[in-house]
């Protein structure tokens, strides 16, 4: 860990560096901010951590590692429209993480997550990876959730590339974390936001439809959809036929009226919505009770059992609001038990039951037995855990490229085979496509004969 | 007291005075935020919008657009600015703030005019909306739009302290107005009450020296007792007898 405190930090050009006017540093808009902290590993109950918040006694020579334990530094929406994503994304990693430190931890360290709630803000994410990893000096960062949060980060990682702090497989499928300048300080598994855009065009394209809208979210994220889509259509030599947005945090009481009123308008064929999944929802409601009876689909970040879950509560005409429903995903089904690692996530998932714990969830949340959300968050913890064990008895920052440059046709369970090197820092390339059936997403295997 | 009519004319003088004074410093008050605001604003957000197309360049040139959206969103938090938009050199929207879509009345301008225009759009208010270019305009152009009615705002705010401070001063001068009006009115009701004891001594023929109450007026350095002492020495020297044959023009007797 570097010697530079939090204040020589802002001092020296920190706020400069975030591109962000020193007045403009301001708190959080309301509502989605505090920073909430939970330590968690996973040992019983995935909420418990051991360890004093401080960082761990016993130093084994880096930051956030001791002789009994690693800390990992966390910072996810634990609150708010978007809550469902963090909480998800944690209980799927807690898993894993609760399963290696019944069975010794890594090389004998237990396995701390460190974890703040930003809300879903991009302030707070940057306040709370200042704390991680100026105050509690966590040896990594894991799981951070969002796009608008992420971009936000990732000059802080530069300005601290000196001391090798890493961000390993946020959740998120934007560019600016593959892609220079700050593509060197972080790590993805998941396939990006481009790759899932361009699935999702050149199949509505090869079904005929050619008129594509976007409904998307006002930020970093949904301009990442948005040029993705965008950038697919170019592909084929069409253009947007239309986009409404909307304000992140946007709740599914919400009347998105105007926005459908404003799509329908460019006589779309098919809508893509770059969103989180109250908003979308909402979208979704609003499209199919004005007429707008067009395929709609959403991004892996959307959310899939929390959108479904919407749409479907409490209606004895669900089926009219999901039948034109296609989402995309970054892995496989959660239903096909066939896959190995499904398998595994769902005997972890069934036999740790992880929770998300109460200091940190302020707000009504019932968890979902299984979801795309938590796949991703154990397949995560996973890879995170075979780099962490790859780093030797005396983990150390520095040689956290090299770990996970020797990942090499890694074989994480799920068929396809996980590679990195310096020109390649995303694990995962393949697309998956889901369509809502008996309540429950199904792989959709036939694009013509469903939504042509 | 009768000497109180000599002020009534001064105490309106003191209202007028201040009514005048009260509506022409809010006149310029007016003139002054309006005009200078205006301008102040105006200034900032062509220096916004210039910041913003300096930092675009690199990132319309070399990277993904949520880059520049993220960006985009950060200056919204500036207070006044209600829109941001980016236009590339072709005139397609890469980067905007508005929610549900991008109004009309925006759709429709010159993406290469970068004149300062006032807009009206439906639902959202008015706004000046400055333009900056991006590389020369090779790039694009970037336009902030900055929501006039906080001008109009920090006018009310303006004018609200204006008449706060004009009121107590108002208040104040009344209180002060009186006050001086009663310490100027009081020798002069003494100096009357004198006379008026001089006039009724001298038609009696008793000339007798003035009572203890009007010693200290007869002290006076000041013109009422001069008055006073002049006063007395004309009835010292007054023929009673011609007094009562030529009474007062006004035909009154004392």
């Amino acid at each position: 860990m570097p010697s530079m405190t939090r204040r020589q930090l802002v001092v020296s050009g920190l706020v400069g560096c975030l591109s962000v006017p020193r007045a403009m540093q301001a708190a959080a808009p309301g509502g989605a901010g505090g920073s909430r902290r939970l330590q968690a590993p996973a040992p019983g109950g995935a909420g418990g951590g051991s360890g004093p918040a401080a960082g761990p006694s016993g130093r084994a020579g880096s930051a956030g590692v001791s002789d009994s334990e690693i800390v990992l530094g966390m910072s996810a929406v634990f609150s708010g429209p978007s809550r469902g994503l963090g909480i998800e994304l944690y209980r799927g990693a807690g898993a894993y993480f609760e399963h290696v430190n019944r069975n010794g931890g890594v090389r004998g360290r237990k396995l701390v997550l460190r974890t703040y709630d930003d809300g879903y803000q991009p302030d707070p994410s940057v306040e709370n990876t200042m704390k991680l990893l100026l105050e509690d000096d966590v040896f990594l960062l894991f799981g951070y959730v969002g796009t608008p949060t992420v971009t936000r980060v990732l000059p802080l990682l530069k300005k601290l590339q000196d001391s090798k702090a890493y961000l390993f497989f946020p959740f998120t499928g934007a560019q600016p974390q593959r892609e220079p300048p700050y593509g060197a300080f972080a790590f993805n598994l998941r396939a990006s936001y481009r790759q899932e855009t361009a699935g999702l065009v050149d199949n509505f394209v090869r079904i005929g439809r050619r008129r594509i809208a976007v409904f998307y979210q006002a930020d970093a994220y949904g301009r990442s959809g948005w040029a993705g889509v965008r950038r697919a259509l170019e592909g084929h030599g069409l253009d947007l036929a239309g986009e409404a947005t909307y304000r992140r945090g946007t709740k599914f009481s919400a009347s998105l009226r105007r926005q459908v009123e404003i799509l329908k308008q460019s006589n779309p064929d098919a809508v893509i919505c770059i969103g989180a999944y109250a908003a979308c929802a909402a979208f979704i409601r609003d499209c199919v009770d004005l007429g707008l009876h067009v395929p709609i689909a959403n991004l892996s970040f959307v959310g899939s059992e929390n959108l479904l879950n919407l749409l479907v509560e409490g209606r004895d005409d669900a089926e009219k609001y999901t039948q034109l429903l296609v989402n995309s995903q970054v892995v496989p089904s959660y239903e096909d038990t066939s896959i190995p690692a499904v398998r595994e996530y769902r005997d972890f998932m069934q036999r740790y039951r992880p929770q998300v714990p109460r200091e940190l969830v302020t707000e009504q949340y019932t968890p979902f037995e299984h979801s795309f959300v938590s796949l991703e968050g154990f397949l995560d913890a996973k890879l995170m855990v075979e780099i962490l064990r790859r780093l030797g008895d005396q983990p150390q920052r520095e040689d956290l490229e090299e770990a996970i440059f020797s990942v090499r046709d890694y074989d994480l369970g799920i068929g396809e085979r996980v590679s990195f090197s310096p020109d390649r820092r995303q694990g995962l390339q393949q697309v998956y496509y889901t369509v809502v059936d008996d309540g429950r997403f199904m792989p959709l295997d036939d694009w013509q004969g469903r939504l042509a | 007291m009768k000497v109180q009519k000599l002020f009534r004319r001064t105490q309106f003088g003191i209202f007028l005075l201040f009514g005048s004074i009260a509506l022409s410093t809010s006149a310029l008050c007016v003139y002054t935020v309006d005009t200078h605001l205006s301008k102040e604003y105006e200034s900032n957000s062509k220096a916004i919008a210039q910041v913003i197309a300096d930092a675009s360049v690199d990132i319309m040139l070399n990277r993904d657009l949520s880059a520049l959206q993220s960006l985009v969103d950060q200056f919204l938090q500036i207070q006044g600015i209600k829109y941001i938009y980016i236009t590339d050199e072709s005139g397609e929207f890469v980067a905007h703030t508005f929610v549900p879509g991008i109004p009309a009345e925006i759709r429709a301008g010159d993406p290469h005019d970068m004149t300062p225009i006032e807009r009206s759009l439906p639902g959202m208010g008015d706004f000046v909306e400055v333009g900056s270019p991006i590389l020369a305009g090779v790039a694009g152009a970037v336009r902030v739009g900055m929501d006039t009615s906080l001008v109009a705002l920090k006018i009310q705010q303006a004018i609200g302290q204006q008449a706060y401070l004009i009121s107590s001063i108002f208040v104040l001068g009344v209180f002060a107005t009186v006050w001086f009006v009663n310490l100027a009115a009081k020798p002069l009701g003494q100096l009357l009450a004198y006379a008026v004891h001089l006039a009724s001594g001298i038609g009696r023929g008793d000339e007798s020296e003035p009572g203890a109450e009007f010693g200290a007026l007869l002290e006076r350095d000041d013109e009422s007792g001069q008055l006073a002492r002049l006063f007395q020495y004309f009835s010292r020297t007054a023929d009673p007898g011609k007094l009562q044959r030529d009474p007062t023009p006004g035909g009154g007797s004392w």
